[in-house]
């Protein structure tokens, strides 16, 4: 084997051993912090410089560490919270923040898991804090917004109090809920005032029933009474006209009306089986029997 | 090199056979003789063991430095270059006509490249990240039809009840740079950011406006704050629509809400049913009340024609009466009788000068019709017979 070859190929690999040592990228994702046996020493990259690309180092003896320059996220896990009204609701927030001073977040908490241990705790007690304050309606509805904003306040001073480097660009609350308990009573009161709506329906309904009848009835009570007094005065009119007919004929001659109605009388009356007429023979209808033919 | 050097075969020993086999104690044979001859092929033709002997040897011819060790420079530069090449053509990658590449140069943003076959300087010098900027991307919050996600999707509205909604974002890429370089996880802050400020919506609507003609106004102000939160964090992402999905009251309280939809038609039945009895009724009054009306004008009719009718009859005999009075009254006296008499039973009975009571047989007060014909019944007429008993 060739000797020249083999150190040719050693002196290769010693100065690729040694470029990779001494050159890295710092992407433009990413700010670095140089730490020369273990301190800290300048950082690359960091926020408010543009300055990622390829960059050198002592090698062996600096080592660097890669922070995340973007912003990320931490989500708080659900909080139990106390509203000033006494209410229990739970809350489920999250952060969003950004390292701007990575050699404090080194010396501080030194990488994300670290921060994110320290983070949490923090959020939940800021939260509780601020929302114990507030009632439950507006934490839910109607201070919303100025309630985070105060809790992202309150975040931020304690963050900056700590010095733990980091820049908290937003803090939102995701969840604010009822605790399992308590839905089932808020379900139960929705439940209620629904029948509550349901049963007003339905009487409105059967009111207007009643209502529709007692009114037809009415117009047909009306309606036969009407009726009625045009019968009562048509038939009078009727008997009116009679009258007067039977008067203006009649009245000509009451007596002979008054023989002349009798006669009709007799025969529509007497002329039937059923009598028996006892007569005596003085009747003027008899006058010739008893008589003779000659009587006048 | 170890394994083509014979005078030092190494833990393997010699190489077996072939072309190498020698007589023992002749030197090898100097390789640059045959330089430029092959040996010749075997009587039978080529076969495989041959095939391979002929390879390594016009390997070795190729590689072999000038003293027969050590391998020719030409060679490693060769497979140097072919080493770069390869390399070289790592730059090589294709855009889809969705996507757009970022070009970083040790890790700073270099550039932005159009769909197409581009190039870029190899790993480590350049890179290049491809991103989807006109697919649309969806993210659904809630969970859909199948796939429930009661904690994602039951929400507390302004009215403190609590409403099953869920929701589906579309949104694209409107800034690749920013997507890449600004946030860290954007996907999972879409979705974070979609459900905090849904439900902060939410929280401020009633629900009865969410379940009906609210959801516009809804969807309208999420996205809106979705928007603004995500350029506030500088995401590079545009939210093209916000679509809720389902919205519904709870499980446990969705029979209530049903049974109010009974109850409205209950209440319109009953009411139909008051209507249909009102029809009836009213139409029956009226065609009552016609007959009421009728009657009484036939009433009326009927006496006053019975009236003109006697009248007339009346007039006329009146008439005749006029010209002879005491004529047409014996007349008509002595007609009446014969058709009253001729029709009734009678019994003339002259009673003067009787001092008791006249019985008359009960046979007298028979119907005319009903006697048989016996005209020897003793006629009740003629002579009285005084009698005790009853009288007429």
């Amino acid at each position: 084997m060739s000797r020249r070859l083999f150190y040719m190929l050693l002196a290769i690999f010693v100065v690729v051993v040694v470029a990779a040592n001494t050159f890295f990228i710092v992407d433009q994702r990413v700010q670095a912090v140089v730490v020369n046996l273990g301190e800290p020493v300048r950082v690359i990259n960091p926020p408010g410089a543009y300055d990622p690309g390829l960059k050198v180092k002592i090698p062996f003896v600096e080592s660097v560490v890669s922070l995340d320059k973007r912003n990320q996220a931490i989500e708080a896990s659900q909080e139990e919270v106390i509203s000033a009204d006494q209410q229990r609701l739970v809350v489920d927030a999250f952060v969003r923040y950004r390292i701007s001073n990575p050699l404090a977040f080194y010396r501080t908490l030194g990488n994300e898991t670290i921060a994110r241990d320290r983070l949490e705790p923090l959020i939940n007690s800021s939260l509780r804090q601020v929302l114990g304050a507030a009632t439950a309606s507006d934490i839910i509805a109607h201070q919303r917004a100025e309630l985070m904003n105060k809790t992202l306040e309150d975040v931020r001073a304690r963050a900056a109090r700590s010095r733990l480097g980091i820049e908290v660009v937003d803090l939102r609350i995701k969840r604010a809920d009822l605790p399992a308990a308590n839905a089932q009573a808020v379900y139960q009161r929705m439940r209620s005032n629904l029948q509550q709506r349901a049963a007003q329906i339905r009487a409105q309904g059967e009111a207007s029933r009643r209502e529709i009848i007692a009114d037809a009835d009415r117009q047909v009570t009306v309606t036969l009474a009407g009726a009625n007094q045009q019968a009562l005065t048509t038939r009078g009119a009727g008997d009116a006209e009679s009258a007067r007919l039977f008067a203006a004929s009649f009245g000509k001659d009451p007596s002979f009306a008054a023989f002349y109605r009798s006669m009709e009388a007799y025969e529509g009356s007497l002329a039937d089986d059923q009598t028996t007429l006892v007569l005596s023979p003085d009747s003027d209808f008899f006058k010739y029997f008893k008589l003779g033919p000659k009587a006048k | 090199m170890p394994w083509n050097d014979n005078a030092n075969p190494g833990p393997w020993g010699s190489p077996p056979g072939g072309q190498d086999d020698r007589p023992e104690g002749e030197p090898p044979p100097r390789r640059e003789e045959p330089r430029r001859r092959l040996p010749p092929p075997p009587p039978n033709g080529p076969d495989l063991g041959d095939l391979w002997r002929r390879l390594r040897s016009e390997w070795t011819r190729l590689t072999r430095g000038r003293r027969g060790d050590g391998i020719r420079p030409s060679a490693i530069a060769a497979a140097a270059g072919v080493v770069f090449m390869i390399w070289a053509l790592t730059g090589f990658y294709i855009v889809q006509p969705y996507q757009e590449a970022i070009v970083t140069r040790f890790g700073a943003f270099a550039r932005r490249e159009v769909p197409g076959l581009r190039y870029h300087l190899p790993v480590p010098i350049e890179r290049a990240e491809l991103v989807n900027v006109t697919q649309q991307q969806k993210t659904i919050v809630g969970g859909s039809p199948g796939a429930e996600a009661p904690d994602e999707s039951l929400m507390l509205t302004g009215d403190e009840n609590i409403v099953d909604l869920s929701f589906a974002v579309q949104w694209h890429i409107s800034d690749a740079a920013a997507y890449l370089f600004q946030v860290r996880d954007p996907e999972d802050a879409v979705k974070a950011v979609a459900e905090s400020a849904m439900r902060e919506v939410v929280g401020h609507s009633a629900l009865t406006s969410i379940l009906t003609n609210g959801r516009g106004e809804v969807q309208a102000q999420t996205l809106d704050l979705m928007q603004r939160i995500l350029d506030r964090y500088h995401a590079g992402v545009t939210i093209d629509a916000v679509q809720i999905q389902n919205a519904n009251p709870p499980a446990e309280v969705v029979p209530a809400y049903q049974d109010i939809a009974r109850a409205g038609q209950d209440a319109q039945s009953a009411i139909n049913q008051a209507n249909t009895y009102r029809n009836r009724v009213v139409n029956e009054a009226v065609g009552d009340s016609a007959k009421i009306v009728q009657a009484s004008e036939g009433y009326r009719a009927q006496v006053v024609r019975d009236a003109e009718g006697q009248a007339a009859g009346f007039n006329q005999v009146y008439a005749q009466y006029r010209r002879a009075p005491a004529v047409t009254r014996e007349r008509m006296y002595i007609e009446a009788m014969q058709d009253v008499l001729s029709h009734s039973r009678k019994v003339i009975i002259d009673a003067k000068g009787a001092t008791a009571p006249i019985i008359l047989p009960p046979q007298a007060f028979q119907s005319i019709a009903a006697e048989p014909a016996a005209p020897a019944q003793p006629p009740a007429a003629s002579s009285a017979s005084p009698s005790p008993g009853p009288s007429q």
